[in-house]
């Protein structure tokens, strides 16, 4: 079991004064005192417009200040909107390179497509296009990042032959992942030979039912880059404090903070019907489950890793034995937690937490399981 | 934490009905054609469109819903309505601003039993091959003209439809005040199409909304449907916030 954390960057009303400054940095604060701590990787979002709930519309720059600030801790592009409208795919193959040179490696590159019409349609996008530029994307950016020079005719894009530069500093290229929040999303993953980073849960049983559906069909996958990233990887929340009452309480004003401010965006779902959104995604268990119980009571829903270090060992036993390969925490919203909490929290985790995990992989390598029939360059 | 609406309730009810009860037996009406066109609204305004209890959507947004029964249980009649899009704590919501219904049983019971804030006037819900259309005209001025263009056929299941919160003036514990009672109707959609929003004329005085101005099209449904009203399940204290303001009836 690996850990990370997880960041929308939530910022607070009023917008004045510095208080984005102060929440970036004190995010970087949080960052470096994981990586002392032994978190496996930090991820960042691409989030556009949704306003308080997440600032992160250039994930690049911040995790770049991260892997610069940091010794060991991997940097999760997470996840890069491939959808040619937020960005272009060329662009998206250099900023991740570079990043991936910046951090010596450390990138984790994450894909998906947008759940809002809040970000769709402020970026005029087709909801109904994304699945597919989502999927042309994943296959070319590989290309581009293993051929030294790579053209491409499709349909959401072309480009005559050209050198993609800077190339990744991992070889083949950095492990690939997809967003995972509509159901059968795992399915896509496994399929195309990518880590499945999920950003919902139901539950322990469901989970495991998405696990078991990964682990099976990415046996028979055909990897979108040079090699399998077969890890499972799901978000949840972290507020660890010695007196559990007390970890469980303040843990709750973070779940429902979260889950409040999500539930303000437009799901494509809502406004837009269409078959390319089955459901509103964006986090949408976690935040249903989180405004549940929207910062009063003292019981933690299931599986929620708030409370005391006893206590968040046994739900990350039965997150481990659904065959989670890795939680990613988020750690604060709206800045409800102060800081000094947080940071407290951090360290308390990796005193009395982590050791009961043990991290049988690398940190800093990715093993690929298979390498893939290179594709030609230029098709 | 997420804006909250800051129009006085008060103001809100010049269309409201006074509901004499809240004691009301589900009902369904069969094959209801439903047009629903939804905007972008300029969000200069959208704070002033809907009391405290509720927050704006990000985006703001606009609901312009016509409604056709051509028989049924409240007999034939056509509806238009038109709603600001909006959130009740963490629930999707439209509160409407005014509601025009064809004189007879149906704007009757609409405004009774499930607080539609309802004048007589005459709707009308044109279907054609390449749009479908709502239409409403106040004397010889087209107050709202409203409609589905290039319509393309959608799975059922693609749809959601928002409950409504219908500002209705309710007593309770000897005091008649301003209410918001939710309405959550559901929907048995037979057929669905989809297609692009388009308004060519939306008097928002007309609407009582005076400010409310759609900038920006989303998009625009037309379906076959069963609509069950419920029976009325919640209501809600206009002016506090709705995770705290609901009352389970």
């Amino acid at each position: 079991m690996k850990f990370g954390i997880f960041y929308e960057i939530s910022v607070p009303r009023p917008w004045e004064n510095d208080i984005e400054h102060t929440v970036y940095h004190r995010c970087l604060e949080q960052v470096r005192v994981a990586d002392e701590v032994g978190f496996h990787s930090v991820w960042a979002v691409e989030h556009h417009f949704l306003e308080e709930y997440s600032h992160c519309s250039a994930p690049e720059l911040f995790l770049t200040a991260c892997a610069m600030q940091t010794k060991q801790i991997r940097v999760g592009h997470g996840i890069v909107v491939c959808v040619p409208q937020f960005n272009h795919p060329i662009r998206a193959a250099e900023r991740a390179a570079v990043l991936d040179i910046l951090s010596d490696g450390r990138l984790e590159f994450g894909t998906g497509r947008s759940a809002t019409w809040t970000e769709l349609g402020g970026m005029d996008a087709n909801p109904d296009e994304t699945k597919e530029t989502w999927d042309e994307y994943t296959r070319t950016i590989p290309q581009m990042w293993t051929n030294e020079r790579y053209g491409y005719e499709g349909r959401a894009f072309r480009m005559p032959t050209r050198a993609v530069l800077p190339k990744p500093y991992q070889k083949p290229h950095p492990p690939m992942w997809v967003a995972v929040s509509s159901p059968g999303t795992e399915i896509d993953a496994a399929e195309r030979g990518m880590g499945s980073l999920g950003l919902t849960f139901g539950g322990f049983a469901e989970q495991e039912e998405k696990v078991n559906r990964y682990r099976s069909r990415i046996q028979d996958c055909e990897p979108a880059g040079l090699f399998v990233n077969e890890r499972v990887a799901t978000v949840n929340f972290l507020y660890c404090h010695p007196d559990n009452e007390t970890g469980i309480k303040t843990g709750s004003r973070l779940t429902g903070s979260f889950g409040y401010l999500a539930a303000q965006l437009l799901p494509v779902r809502e406004v837009h019907p269409t078959r390319s959104y089955p459901n509103p995604g964006l986090l949408a268990a976690t935040r249903q489950q989180a405004a549940q119980n929207p910062g009063e009571g003292v019981s933690a829903p299931e599986g929620v890793c708030i409370g005391n270090p006893d206590r968040l060992v046994e739900e990350i036993k039965k997150w481990e034995s659904c065959g989670v390969d890795q939680i990613n925490f988020l750690l604060n919203a709206l800045e409800t937690i102060p800081q000094e909490q947080v940071l407290d929290s951090l360290r308390l985790f990796g005193e009395e937490v982590m050791p009961h995990f043990q991290d049988d992989q690398p940190a800093t390598t990715s093993e690929p399981r298979e390498l893939a029939a290179t594709v030609a360059a230029g098709d | 934490m997420p804006i909250n609406g800051n129009a006085d309730p008060g103001q809100l009810t010049q269309y409201a009905p006074t509901m004499a009860s809240l004691d009301t037996e589900a009902l369904t009406l069969p094959n209801v054609k439903v047009l629903q066109v939804i905007y972008e609204i300029d969000d200069a305004v959208m704070a002033e469109l809907i009391p405290p209890a509720l927050h704006p959507t990000i985006p703001p947004t606009m609901h312009v819903i016509g409604l056709r029964a051509d028989d049924g249980p409240l007999g034939a009649f056509t509806l238009a309505i038109v709603r600001v899009g909006c959130r009740a704590a963490v629930r999707p919501r439209g509160l409407p601003t005014r509601a025009v219904c064809t004189e007879g049983e149906a704007a009757t019971a609409l405004v009774e039993r499930w607080g539609f804030p309802i004048t007589v006037g005459e709707p009308v819900l044109r279907e054609r091959y390449d749009r479908q259309s709502i239409e409403v005209n106040d004397g010889n001025v087209t107050v709202l003209s409203a409609q589905l263009i290039d319509p393309v056929p959608i799975g059922n299941g693609d749809l959601l439809y928002t409950a409504g919160m219908h500002i209705a003036n309710v007593e309770r514990d000897g005091e008649t005040k301003p209410w918001l009672v939710q309405v959550d109707p559901e929907f048995e959609v037979s057929r669905a199409d989809r297609g692009t929003a388009q308004i060519d004329a939306f008097d928002s005085a007309y609407w009582d909304a005076p400010d409310l101005r759609p900038v920006y099209p989303i998009v625009a449904s037309y379906t076959t449907a069963n609509i069950t009203l419920p029976r009325i399940r919640y209501i809600c204290d206009p002016m506090q916030p709705a995770i705290s303001g609901t009352v389970a009836l």
